[in-house]
């Protein structure tokens, strides 16, 4: 039943194209698109972009949450830090990160660095946020049960405050790496001369339409895979946190 | 909210940290510390933007982004919020669509552009369509959720009162999920700036958007930060500007995005 819908919206699609009630040069049926994209894997370099994303990405994640993580439970935890460091955040978050992307270009060059930073940052801020509000709002009687039972420190640290806040961390991580790939794709369609959103753009331009639907339906079975798949990891290795949410 | 000395005592490094970083600044690109080639200084970036203010660049290229996220918000609150509503009354109409949303929708809005104009005419239409897209879904999805998590009890009670069709729909149904309509509506403002400032660096000569890219291309460094200024303040405005409106709106319920 699930499949019902999308299933039929293809096959009408298909047949609309066929019968050229719409264009099919921009419109191609999806049997033409995805023999394009299996001609893509096999012949062309369909893969090799897909990698070239998906590393990007990766090293995006990375760079991204690496720092992200501990400022964020630091900022949780130390005052100070977190009133030194919330106007920034205040201020950048709401600002759609691809405007950072011509600074980065003007101090790192027109290059990978660039490219990979503008998605980090777009991951780095989330992670921060998410990482901060697990601390932030886990319950108050756990640090006292925790203390009184003689944990403090370190040990405190890793076996109350950690664990509470661990389920948001998982949270930011996953949210991260959606806006990570978001970015990454976006400065590929904008800047970058490779990668599947360059392909996108490229087909576009070139109008060949059948690669280009192809390289966009890459993309979202990308992210839905990425998406659905750290869902299911969360609530797998997380069992004592409530529903994961959403979105 | 008070902020009288007492709030300035308690939170003065939220004040002084930025205040330090732009002072260290604006010293550091002034002895070379900085390369004023990339880091202009604060005071002479803050000129240039008097200037782009004053000889009215700014607002010929604000006004246009303004209309075409207003556009684009318009139609995907509209189309959302029904879409939404619909999939949350109706079960099949859910189950069909959730799997063709869970597809598209982690599909940067961006690149939906070509696609969009090819199905609408090229220019303002499809720049305000694309800008939609990510929108649409946000909005669709929470709705939905704002549906659905309406507690049955409050339906079955309402039923029992003789509610139903219409009635039950905007006085049980449409308050019940609007604190949940509400949080998509803010999140979908906020998509719509970040995906405008996109579509307009991709394809528009207007906008600011495209104000910050065609300065990155002729290396205008200060026109770049001015724009960003710009940029950042409309970010600031429509998301913490929605979410105070909120407060004051529906002052029952919490934001859904901060439980």
């Amino acid at each position: 039943m699930a499949l019902a819908v999308p299933l039929g919206l293809l096959a009408l699609w298909e047949l609309l194209a066929r019968l050229a009630v719409v264009s099919p040069r921009y419109f191609p049926p999806p049997s033409r698109v995805s023999t394009a994209l299996v001609d893509g894997f096999t012949e062309g370099d369909l893969g090799g972009e897909t990698l070239v994303t998906l590393t990007r990405l990766a090293l995006a994640f990375a760079l991204a949450a690496v720092p992200a993580v501990p400022l964020g439970l630091l900022m949780g935890m130390v005052k100070q830090v977190r009133e030194a460091v919330e106007p920034y955040i205040a201020v950048l978050f709401p600002v759609p990160k691809i405007a950072l992307l011509p600074f980065l270009m003007i101090l790192l060059g027109v290059g990978e660095p660039a490219f990979v930073l503008t998605g980090a940052i777009s991951a780095f801020f989330q992670i921060t946020i998410s990482t901060l509000a697990g601390v932030q709002t886990m319950d108050p009687r756990l640090l006292d049960v925790g203390r009184n039972y003689g944990a403090h420190g370190a040990r405190l640290f890793t076996r109350v405050i950690l664990p509470a806040a661990l389920p948001a961390i998982f949270t930011g991580l996953r949210l991260g790496l959606g806006l990570a790939l978001v970015a990454i794709v976006v400065v590929e369609f904008i800047a970058a001369k490779s990668g599947l959103g360059h392909l996108v753009y490229r087909h576009w331009q070139t109008l060949s339409t059948p690669q280009m639907y192809g390289a966009f339906a890459l993309v979202g079975a990308l992210g839905l895979l990425l998406t659905r798949g750290l869902r299911a990891l969360q609530t797998r290795m997380l069992v004592w946190q409530e529903d994961p949410g959403r979105l | 909210m008070s902020r009288g000395p007492g709030w300035l005592a308690q939170h003065w490094l939220t004040v002084a940290s930025p205040v330090a970083l732009l002072i260290g600044w604006e010293v550091a690109s002034a002895v070379g510390l900085l390369r004023e080639a990339f880091f202009p200084r604060p005071s002479t970036v803050l000129v240039h933007l008097r200037r782009l203010v004053a000889d009215g660049t700014l607002l010929g290229h604000a006004l246009p982004t303004l209309s075409r996220i207003g556009g684009a918000f318009a139609l995907a609150a509209i189309l959302g919020v029904v879409t939404g509503l619909a999939m949350g009354l109706w079960r099949r109409l859910r189950e069909g669509l959730d799997p063709v949303f869970a597809v598209v929708y982690p599909i940067p809005s961006v690149l939906f552009l070509p696609f969009v104009s090819f199905l609408v005419p090229r220019g303002e239409t499809a720049l305000i369509v694309t800008t939609a897209a990510t929108s649409f879904f946000l909005i669709a999805f929470t709705t939905t959720e704002g549906v659905r998590q309406i507690d049955p009890l409050v339906v079955e009670a309402a039923r029992h009162y003789g509610a139903r069709g219409r009635r039950l729909f905007t006085a049980v149904l449409l308050p019940g999920a609007l604190p949940f309509i509400f949080t998509g509506l803010r999140l979908g403002l906020g998509y719509a700036l970040i995906v405008v400032v996109a579509v307009e660096i991709v394809s528009a000569s207007r906008g600011l958007g495209a104000l910050l890219w065609l300065s990155w291309q002729v290396l205008k460094v200060e026109d770049m930060y001015a724009t960003f200024l710009v940029i950042a303040a409309l970010g600031a405005v429509l998301s913490y500007g929605l979410a105070a409106l909120r407060a004051r709106l529906l002052p029952w319920a919490q934001d859904v995005a901060e439980r």
